[in-house]
């Protein structure tokens, strides 16, 4: 195998397939890069268990003034090559291999010999052959991945929860997740009905890195499910993760359906609120901020009380006030999270009693995006 | 210190390890023993608290029993939940960790039904 090739652009891709390889694997071959070049294209590979990612580099690239002398195919360990491509003097590397995987990089005046692996040791990919094909726009899938995840729980012991929960009903995509103390769940809306055979449990930690590399170049993105794999496909990239396998709790009962208390206001405004009361709950052994609301005076009021530290109270500016009083604790951190998921925007704050889960909607567009956050007992 | 003294000394510690773990071992049995009684003091005073309740409650009698308005099963399910265990399907009778909330569980307890 003998290529040339424009350093900027396979850094670029480098870095892409990069997001799969792990250092830390117990499986020596999966630390490696698997680099295959055939008559007009360059096929990089990186795998863990998780996920997989596959990108091509085709000679028709003018920027990548790929030039394939003769093809092969080898593994690298990812994490050496990567700093020498780097770190390469020239705009323009040439790779050879020789006799036992023997790899000779070299750009301008430097030269490295690394030893490579067999590349026919290295995993195959998982065949995914499905009918089902949806088709998103890639800003909102991301921004999609982006608004649930937060809630995803990073605890093995549960490891349903650590997925997101997608579901299609007719042409609505809803992604669920939950670590059981708070739920995030978001819809959108497709552009035409689509039959899926089973809603699908993807890690949360696949989709993150997923929507790592989706950026403002990338218009849309397909998604083919089999039975324990999923495929995303972008340019000219194969993004492979594993599914969890398991039943996925039952979250719509989760969401009270009425309320007796709501409150409207400017998610920002109460964003940091929430950030300087939680700077005193964080001091203390409890992180908790208590919320007491008026609904007569339509003032709610914010308050932490740490006895080692000192208390704080603050009043929160809001649009609007209803229903009865009400006072609640919560975990301010759960509450930051969703706030920050929210952005810019107006929402609504529900309560139903200081026991139960209270959700937030934003103002517009309520049935889409929710977020629902558990209250902490304070008796 | 010549070698019998050596001896006698390992022999001496042995004895008074031994004395040390016996001791250990009754300290160990009276408080479970103790432990048993407390619980079941515990028990007994909570039934005749509720003896209590149900007697004070006859008297003046047409008031809802908890402030919720919980059944009894629910009662247990809420105690059993504040003692720091799961109530809810997903994960019923683990240890909630750090006593972190559980909506799953407080859905059982204070849901709609």
């Amino acid at each position: 195998m003998k290529f040339t090739i424009a350093r900027n652009t396979f850094i670029k891709k480098l870095n892409a397939v990069q997001r799969a390889i792990s250092s830390k694997t117990t499986i020596p071959i999966l630390t490696g890069l698997k680099i295959e070049a055939e008559e007009d294209r360059l096929i990089l590979t990186g795998s863990n268990t998780d996920i997989s990612i596959e990108t091509t580099i085709s000679t028709n690239d003018e920027e990548a003034h790929l030039n394939i002398e003769s093809t092969g195919a080898v593994v690298l360990t990812a994490r050496f090559f990567g700093d020498i491509v780097k770190k390469l003097p020239d705009n323009t590397m040439l790779l050879e291999v020789k006799d036992g995987f023997q790899t000779t990089i070299t750009s301008g005046a430097s030269e490295f010999k690394i030893n490579g692996l067999d590349a026919n040791n290295f995993p195959h990919l998982p065949e995914v052959d499905s009918q089902t094909t949806i088709t998103l726009k890639a800003d909102v899938f991301s921004e999609m991945i982006n608004e649930t995840v937060i809630a995803v729980s990073n605890q093995e012991s549960r490891p349903i929860l650590t997925g997101i929960h997608f579901t299609i009903e007719g042409n609505k995509l809803s992604a669920v997740a939950t670590d059981s103390h708070r739920l995030s769940q978001r819809v959108i809306n497709l552009p035409e009905p689509i039959k899926m055979p089973e809603d699908i449990i993807i890690p949360g930690k696949s989709l993150l890195e997923l929507s790592r590399m989706l950026d403002d170049e990338i218009d849309t993105i397909t998604l083919q499910i089999s039975e324990n794999q999923a495929l995303f496909t972008f340019d000219e990239t194969l993004f492979y993760s594993r599914l969890l396998e398991g039943l996925y709790p039952d979250t719509s009962r989760l969401i009270p359906k009425e309320s007796s208390t709501e409150m409207e206001f400017e998610a920002p405004e109460l964003l940091a609120s929430i950030e300087r009361a939680s700077l005193l709950s964080h001091a203390g052994r409890n992180n908790v901020v208590k919320l007491t609301i008026n609904a007569a005076n339509k003032q709610a009021i914010i308050s932490g009380d740490s006895p080692e530290v000192g208390n704080v109270e603050e009043e929160v500016v809001t649009k609007d006030i209803v229903g009865e009083d009400l006072e609640i604790s919560f975990n301010p951190d759960y509450l930051k999270d969703a706030l920050r998921s929210f952005g810019h925007t107006s929402i609504k704050m529900a309560f139903t009693s200081a026991l139960r889960p209270f959700t937030l909607v934003p103002t517009e567009d309520q049935e889409n995006f929710i977020q629902l956050i558990t209250p902490v007992r304070t008796f | 210190m010549d070698k019998k003294d050596l001896f006698d000394q390992i022999t001496e510690v042995t004895r008074n390890t031994e004395d040390l773990l016996n001791k250990l071992h009754e300290t160990q049995s009276a408080m479970v023993e103790i432990m048993e009684e407390n619980a079941e003091l515990q028990i007994e005073n909570q039934h005749l608290r509720e003896r209590l309740k149900q007697a004070t409650a006859a008297e003046n009698e047409g008031t809802k029993n908890t402030k919720y308005g919980l059944s009894k099963s629910l009662q247990n399910l809420e105690k059993l939940y504040a003692s720091g265990y799961h109530v809810c399907n997903e994960f019923y009778g683990k240890h909630r960790q750090d006593e972190e909330e559980c909506a799953f569980c407080l859905t059982v307890i204070y849901g709609d039904r």
